[in-house]
């Protein structure tokens, strides 16, 4: 994940380089952003912040997460554990039980089994917007609660304008150019 | 005046050290017994300090010096929310607690922002019941130039804390190197700062001290504190019951229990005669020693 914080003097740049990192990481979003760049201008009180998304990982399956032993399955990975379980009873009721921790018993036909391996516990995707959003939030000065969104063209990120005054067409205009190639190039709407 | 130590040992014969604190007009504020180890916070005249420091190397235990001892602090950010707490709030409130303060935290209700920030007359009461306040600010210069007009309001002395560089911000009573924080302050830079800022509180402290000396109360808060335990034990489940001020305590009492405050006596006077006695805004009753030219002597 690349980072640039520009606008401000040296120390709050630095400052906020840090939290950036470790506010994605805290998100788990880390792997997944590509590059990030804020602009603050804490004189006119104006931030702004750009997203763009890299690879997302791809939904985790069943057999992604356990390995079959017979007529049980052992979760390999356990912090899918309680999504695997609600997925597994919401669809198959008592057929499936949670033997010990680790271990689920199921009286399923072999080609439920197979279907059964094939089944999403968790897309990524799902919960990427609102991950994103939620480090946007806090990352940027709380007092800047007036928000503006500047969506990508790809919808591959996002460029959001905060300040705590009304924001000016001025500085929607300067957010797209100083984001560049990340923010939609068309014009903005109101 | 009082000087306050802390004292870390073991339990063998700690009991001699509280003999001696009291035998020569000293108090124990605070105490803790863990298991074999035993924590202390004494007050004394500081006149006897090299009689504390024999019998406690005597015990082979330790003694420290603690700068904040006997004030309360209130700690105030602009908010509550995840940019301020748990870091840098809690660390600075924890780095005052082990130099001898009480602290209290404030999340302002509208502190954030620069030209939005702005504190109630409640908040700013609430905060002037307390010895001196440490704000909390952010990484920005321009943001801490605006939002000094927050402290400026209040009457008790305190300091800022912030990101830039205290040469950057031209403010007085400012340190910086702290601001926004995403993690612990355990660094040893970060620690330093830690002590830099606790330095200029006591330093801001000590002019208050210096013009409690020119003026000095009807009595010792610790005094009136031994005096008021005196009568209502304190209870066992109850902590800090009594907090102690540089010029007054505030007592954690039922309302049932306000009378017998006002009649405890102290030396030949009621203590409501040398103390203005108010509901706190934050927990039970205030108690301002009067100085002793307005009050009088108490013996």
């Amino acid at each position: 994940m690349e980072i640039k914080v520009e606008g401000g003097d040296e120390y709050a740049n630095a400052s906020y380089t840090n939290v950036c990192n470790d506010v994605f990481r805290d998100v788990g979003l880390r792997s997944n952003i590509d590059r990030v760049y804020m602009y603050c201008n804490a004189a006119e009180h104006v931030f702004i912040i750009s997203i763009k998304i890299g690879r997302v990982p791809s939904p985790v399956k069943v057999w992604d997460v356990t390995l079959r032993e017979g007529n049980k399955l052992r979760i390999t990975k356990e912090e899918y554990a309680p999504k695997l379980l609600a997925l597994l009873w919401d669809r198959y009721d008592e057929r499936v039980q949670q033997e010990s921790r680790l271990i689920i018993k199921f009286e399923l036909d072999e080609e439920e089994v197979a279907k059964l391996n094939e089944l999403v516990v968790y897309d990524p995707k799902e919960d990427l917007t609102v991950r994103m959003l939620d480090g946007i939030d806090r990352i940027l000065p709380e007092g800047a609660r007036v928000r503006y969104p500047i969506p990508s063209a790809q919808g591959q990120g996002i460029t959001i304008i905060a300040s705590e005054n009304p924001i000016s067409d001025e500085w929607k205009v300067k957010a797209k150019e100083l984001v560049g190639g990340i923010a939609s190039s068309g014009e903005v709407h109101n | 005046m009082y000087k306050i130590m802390m004292f870390s040992g073991g339990v063998y014969k700690f009991n001699e050290l509280i003999e001696t604190v009291e035998d020569i007009g000293g108090f124990i504020l605070q105490s803790m017994v863990m298991q074999t180890e035993t924590m202390l916070h004494l007050a004394f005249p500081a006149e006897e300090e090299p009689r504390i420091k024999a019998k406690a190397k005597e015990l082979g235990g330790k003694l420290k010096d603690l700068p904040l001892g006997g004030a309360e602090i209130m700690v105030v950010v602009p908010s509550l929310g995840k940019h301020h707490a748990v870091y840098p709030m809690c660390d600075i409130a924890e780095f005052l607690r082990r130099n001898g303060a009480i602290t209290d935290m404030m999340g302002l209700a509208r502190g954030v922002g620069k030209r939005i920030a702005q504190m109630t007359v409640e908040e700013k009461a609430i905060i002037n019941e307390c010895d001196a306040a440490v704000f909390v600010f952010g990484n920005f210069k321009e943001c801490i130039k605006k939002k000094v007009k927050l402290c400026e309001m209040i009457d008790v002395p305190y300091i800022i804390v912030g990101g830039p560089s205290a040469s950057d911000v031209d403010i007085p009573h400012y340190v910086g190197g702290v601001g926004r924080r995403t993690s612990r302050m355990n660094r040893k830079e970060d620690i330093e700062k830690l002590s830099e800022m606790a330095t200029a509180l006591a330093d801001v402290l000590e002019e208050k001290r210096i013009e409690l000396e020119e003026d000095p109360l009807a009595a010792s808060p610790l005094f009136i504190k031994e005096m008021i335990e005196m009568i209502l034990p304190p209870k066992v489940t109850e902590e800090f019951p009594i907090v102690i001020h540089m010029d007054g305590l505030r007592v954690k009492v039922d309302a049932e229990d306000e009378e017998r405050i006002r009649d405890i006596e102290i030396g030949k006077r009621k203590l409501s005669e040398i103390c203005e006695i108010k509901k706190s805004l934050y927990e039970g009753y205030l108690l301002e020693i009067l100085p002793e030219a307005v009050a009088g002597e108490i013996f």
